[in-house]
């Protein structure tokens, strides 16, 4: 089992790389249940569950900021479930639900504590030194291959009992404070690129935007097509490069704190 | 209090300590990217969320992919370090459709167009792409391949999972290809009709930045309660019973404008991020959001 454990480890840990990296799309339950099928010694097996599986997934897909249970995990603790103690898939659908929910939980922690690297990144950009930051992108893939390894080796090597007690001994509050948090994090986002982007002379913009996908309910790009038209508009209704109305709004001087300079 | 602005004069934009200049040290334009360059770019760019944090999200990968072409452009180390810290910055789009922009920013760069202007075009760019993208990818080609492919497995069959990768990855790969070498070529016939008038440019890119920055706060930034408030005998729903009614999509809004004054306090994002999970964890502890 010991053997098998960690190869389960190793392919979760290469299907939690591709989630995010390279995007083949290896980590799907559909390919994930035929190689831990392949692992566990019943191919036949692995594809029924991965295909079923594959299925419950369909619908859970990265929207909106919207953070579906991971599907890797999901794929992977199932399909090894589903093979090791003959459940039905949809009986290890539910095994597999609570891991999932709680790895995606992890996902969020390491998206927020992993912000101060990117201040380590600016310096490293700031000496221009790119071999330090080409080494640097490759810090997060290796902590969630880590990661991914040890949440798929331990339940297939100590039992899923024993693993999924420990799951539910997480608070369910804490594991929906995350998501909810998940949910509201691109606002951050948005408001540094307000910092960088923000003059008081496109407010009405902002809010001609915020509006039409607020009220209208527009997609981004039908929003996106608006603003070219108005600001193509603006652009051949200005006149001369240098006109004055665009200088005058500019604060006179870049250092000043309460202005930022727009893009 | 405003004085008019020179064309001439440097502009700097102020990030997080940094301040990157407007226009560079080394300003003559060589052409030095080739197909090799662009494709060496293709492959980086399956890197593009390998540093995703709540920050800066795809900044990180964004730079990383983007590496090959600014160190052969940006000779000039002041230059290519500023860059670097411009392309650091935040990003986000779809990563199935992100090689389109960075062929037009790999051309812009290349052609030392004004920093502030690169910026507004990738920022006019990366949220419309990631719009389309997750229409196009998670919605149409995600479901159909893998609806294929799932019915060849369930019923025991190995062509199942092939099949599948063999569909999605010929649309994944073939698109990231086709859309660099097309963004490249786009951004270097639009540049040279753009090139006197970049302070028009940039104010239009503004335009449509901060445009679609509003559309994305209201589509993209979840944020809801779900408290029932009871008032005698009348149920009313927090949510969709007052706020809604007030306007939609108003915590979001209210929540990007409070990050906004926190970070023009001198906040750090970090900061706002560790805010953020406190809020989450409070409303699900007392049942407040939904």
């Amino acid at each position: 089992m010991l053997v098998q454990a960690i190869l389960v480890g190793i392919w979760a840990g290469i299907a939690g790389i591709d989630m995010f990296n390279g995007l083949t799309h290896v980590h799907r339950p559909i390919v994930t249940g035929a190689v831990i099928g392949l692992i566990l010694g019943d191919l036949q097996t692995g594809l029924i569950v991965g295909g079923t599986l594959e299925l419950v997934w369909a619908g859970m897909v990265p929207l909106a900021g919207a953070q579906p249970p991971n599907v890797v995990i999901g794929g992977v603790i199932g399909s090894a479930f589903a093979i090791l103690t003959g459940v039905k898939p949809t009986v290890a659908v539910g095994i597999a639900v609570p891991f999932a929910v709680a790895v995606q939980g992890l996902i969020t922690l390491l998206f927020t504590v992993f912000s101060p690297v990117a201040h380590t990144m600016d310096k490293k950009a700031e000496e221009a030194d790119t071999k330090a930051l080409d080494r640097m992108a490759w810090l997060e893939p290796i902590i969630l291959f880590i990661g991914y390894f040890i949440i798929a080796f331990l339940p297939v090597y100590f039992g899923a009992d024993k693993a999924q007690a420990f799951v539910q001994w997480v608070p369910q509050w804490i594991l929906n404070g995350l998501q909810f948090a998940g949910g509201i994090m691109p606002a951050v986002g948005f408001a540094m690129l307000l910092k960088i982007m923000w003059k008081i002379e496109y407010a009405p913009f902002f809010a001609g935007g915020f509006i039409m996908a607020a009220y209208g309910q527009l997609p981004i790009l039908a929003v996106a097509i608006i603003g070219a038209s108005v600001a193509a508009y603006d652009f051949f209704k200005t006149g001369t490069p240098s006109a004055p109305e665009t200088a005058a709004a500019a604060p006179s001087d870049s250092e000043e704190e309460d202005y930022s300079n727009g893009i | 209090m405003v004085s008019k602005k020179e064309e001439t004069k440097v502009e700097a934009t102020k990030s997080e300590g940094y301040t990157i200049p407007d226009t560079y040290k080394d300003p003559e334009v060589k052409k030095v990217i080739n197909k090799k360059d662009l494709h060496k770019m293709v492959w980086r760019s399956l890197m593009l969320q390998s540093s995703f944090n709540y920050e800066r999200m795809q900044g990180g990968g964004w730079a990383y992919s983007m590496t090959p072409a600014l160190k052969k452009i940006h000779t000039n180390k002041e230059d290519l370090s500023n860059s670097l810290l411009d392309h650091l910055q935040f990003f986000n789009t779809h990563p199935f459709l992100v090689t389109f922009i960075q062929g037009v920013i790999t051309a812009m760069e290349e052609n030392k167009e004004n920093r502030s202007t690169i910026r507004g075009i990738k920022v006019a760019l990366m949220g419309p792409f990631g719009g389309i993208g997750d229409a196009l990818f998670w919605l149409t080609l995600l479901p159909i391949t893998a609806g294929i492919g799932a019915s060849l497995s369930m019923q025991g069959n190995i062509a199942g999972p092939i099949l599948f990768l063999a569909l999605f990855n010929a649309v994944h790969f073939g698109l990231l290809f086709w859309l660099m070498n097309y963004g490249y070529n786009t951004g270097t016939k639009a540049i040279a009709s753009m090139k006197e008038n970049t302070k028009k440019i940039s104010r239009a890119a503004s335009i449509i930045g901060l445009t679609v920055v509003g559309a994305l706060v209201a589509t993209y930034v979840a944020f809801k309660f779900g408290v029932t408030i009871h008032a005698g005998k009348v149920k009313v729903p927090l949510q969709t019973g007052v706020i809604d009614k007030i306007m939609p999509q108003l915590l979001p809004l209210l929540y990007t404008f409070f990050c906004y004054w926190m970070l023009k306090k001198g906040r750090s994002p970090i900061a706002l991020i560790g805010i953020t999970i406190v809020v989450g964890l409070v409303g699900a502890f007392f049942n407040l959001l939904a």
